[in-house]
């Protein structure tokens, strides 16, 4: 069997860190795993996909929020340990996969096939992804990635061990602004295969 | 005294503070503010032996009267109330024992065959059942099993489990309500009190029973679309789990059903025979180590010290208060805003305690307000057996209101939550919140019509 690849892709929003995530997949003919996850989660389940999207990538709010016997009355809880349970068991199986943001950079670090990557862009580089991609004025463009990143930013850190985007945790950290995406897609499969010796 | 009063205040403060937090566990949370408040409180504050050795209240254990009661119930203790905990441990120890031989899952799946697996009536029978289970098992190990059968029936019967599972939340907790051993505030009312089984039952029981057919009246009409909606496929019942397929050790489940029907026995008739709560806590959980002894490490290692440390160490924190006096002063508070109005009063403390507890842990909450009562009754001649199940229902009752209110709710919300199911705060309150607010006015216009 050939060597576990898992290769993940945590993101500043607007750094085009999902695109690089799903060029990456092609490249090394990867599945990846995203918003995609919880479609996987309620295959075989009768679920509600609509509500646990709501709760997806989302951090606990602390207040309304009660621990009984390790019991936990919030559905981001759930929803996280359901994402976390699918990847790990995902990984155990010996599968390679990309996938991107949902602290798998501390999940799955275990795995000796983890390849943890975060990117992050220039500010004006993400503004005008943003304004373009989502076609946002440039007001929206701000609003969003400030909320965006808050959001991101809490939910790793109450999930995970690290705090988000903190190098020590990561094989990489790179700017994506600054060799552009393609650059930096290239940049990270030449890395890629030189550390699995592909 | 002042300075006693004010680390009292802040020690519980802290507390309060640092369970609704999380940060750290809640055991060792009320563990550190009662060492603190035996050394500042009562030791730097006070300087008094007396005071720590009342709060500790060890020497309690060692009489006949804490296991054994002729004639009336004595005088009521204060600061640790080791009857409640033994009693707690005790059944802790029971259902555990019931648990690992199958009862629960068997019980569920029983009844689910007996309404031939039938959405609305099955419905029904699980908010009863889990209501009157709950008058004799804490709440948590009834949601525990009802609403993991209800996930496991509602994806076999394809319909959505949310409704069924709030339905049992809240019956669960009203059942609760109903006897002396239901819910922890009644424990601790009872125990601390000296009230009854039967004192209970034919007062707060009488509220829960009334209370109940209006809320199965009420959630009936309110997800009676949700609950047929998806059940109109038709599934073959006969590929369902058998009832029996639940029982893991027959001769096991035998012995723990008698065993549970004898700690009922006892319950119901401790006021008859004198033995205490505390006595038939310590009878029951030996009568389960002994005829499960090869299960014993199995047993004792699902029971939850945590919730044990977290009582014993929460006692001694609102000892602090008590001997300081600061519960002496809220009660003087409540009966300035209320004027000396009796139906002003009552109502305080139902609907006070009701909204607190939706918010806040109401076991501190019911340990804290029991020695505000008794002042209360004291000062104001005040009957205080109508204070207790003011003090009972509200706490009880209010608990149900939000996903955080009671342990049962994060429990069987958490339950929904891994099967696919995540229960808001929008969509628990949107029918948990009306339910609480008809049941206590039931509550109130009761006690009002009785005792005043």
């Amino acid at each position: 069997m050939e060597k576990q690849l898992i290769i993940s892709i945590s993101r500043e929003y607007g750094s085009g860190g999902h695109n690089i995530a799903r060029h990456l997949a092609e490249r090394f003919e990867l599945p990846i795993y995203d918003h995609n996850l919880l479609d996987e989660i309620v295959a075989d389940k009768h679920m509600n996909k609509e509500k646990l999207a709501k709760y997806d990538e989302a951090p606990r709010l602390k207040v309304v929020s009660r621990n009984v016997r390790g019991f936990s009355n919030s559905p981001e809880d759930a929803v996280a340990e359901m994402q976390f349970k699918f990847l790990k068991d995902k990984a155990a199986a010996g599968e390679s996969f990309v996938v991107v943001g949902r602290c798998s950079e501390s999940i799955l670090k275990e795995f000796e096939g983890l390849v943890p990557i975060f990117v992050i862009a220039d500010r004006d580089f993400k503004i005008n992804r943003v304004m373009t991609e989502r076609h946002f004025t440039e007001k929206e463009a701000i609003a969003a990635i400030a909320r965006h990143d808050k959001k991101r930013k809490a939910y790793h850190n109450h999930f995970a061990e690290g705090k988000w985007g903190d190098s020590r945790h990561y094989d990489m950290c790179i700017n994506s602004s600054k060799l552009g995406l393609e650059g930096t897609i290239d940049l990270l499969e030449d890395y890629i295969r030189r550390k699995m010796g592909m | 005294m002042l300075l006693a009063q004010v680390l009292a205040v802040l020690i519980f403060i802290v507390m309060f503070v640092m369970i609704i937090t999380e940060k750290i566990e809640r055991q060792y949370v009320t563990l550190g503010c009662a060492l603190l408040t035996l050394i500042l409180v009562f030791g730097v504050g006070m300087h008094s032996l007396t005071a720590v050795k009342d709060t500790l209240n060890v020497h309690s254990i060692f009489t006949v009267d804490f296991w054994y009661q002729a004639g009336e119930a004595s005088e009521e203790s204060s600061g640790i109330n080791w009857a409640t905990i033994i009693f707690i441990a005790g059944m802790m120890v029971m259902v555990e024992g019931m648990a690992r031989v199958g009862f629960f899952r068997w019980l569920c799946m029983r009844l689910a065959k007996m309404v031939n697996y039938k959405t609305i009536p099955l419905f029904i029978t699980f908010m009863v059942m889990s209501a009157i289970l709950a008058m004799f098992i804490d709440s948590i190990t009834v949601i525990l099993f009802l609403a993991a059968v209800t996930v496991e029936l509602a994806s076999l019967l394809k319909f959505n489990p949310v409704p069924m599972i709030l339905a049992e939340i809240f019956c669960a907790n009203l059942g609760g309500s109903a006897t002396m051993c239901g819910d922890p505030p009644n424990i601790i009312i009872g125990t601390s009190l000296g009230y009854s089984f039967a004192d209970f039952v034919t007062n707060t029981g009488v509220m829960a029973g009334i209370s109940l057919i209006a809320v199965v009246i009420f959630f009936y009409f309110s997800f009676r679309k949700e609950l047929t909606e998806g059940s109109k496929e038709k599934v073959d019942t006969s590929t369902l789990p058998t009832p029996e397929s639940a029982i893991t050790d027959k001769v096991g489940f035998v012995i723990s059903t008698i065993i549970f029907l004898v700690a009922v026995v006892l319950l119901v008739t401790h006021a008859m025979t004198g033995l205490t709560v505390a006595f038939i806590g310590l009878f029951i959980a030996l009568a389960t180590l002994i005829t499960s002894w090869k299960y014993i490490p199995e047993i004792m290692k699902k029971v939850d010290y945590k919730t044990i440390l977290f009582f014993i160490g929460l006692f001694v924190v609102v000892g602090g208060l008590e001997q300081t006096g600061i519960l002496e002063i809220v009660a003087e508070f409540i009966s300035k805003v209320s004027g000396g109005n009796l139906y002003m009063m009552i109502g305080i403390i139902i609907w006070v305690s009701a909204i607190a507890s939706a918010f806040i842990d109401n076991i501190p909450f019911a340990a804290t307000m029991i020695p505000v009562i008794k002042t209360l009754a004291v000062t104001q001649g005040v009957s205080l057996e109508t204070l207790a199940w003011a003090l009972s229902m509200g706490t009880d009752i209010g608990g149900s209101a939000t996903p955080i209110g009671a342990s049962a709710n994060v429990v069987g919300t958490s339950v929904a939550a891994k099967a696919g199911h995540p229960v808001g705060w929008g969509e628990y309150c949107k029918k948990a919140v009306p339910a609480t607010i008809i049941v206590l006015v039931i509550c109130t216009v009761y006690i009002f019509l009785r005792y005043l």
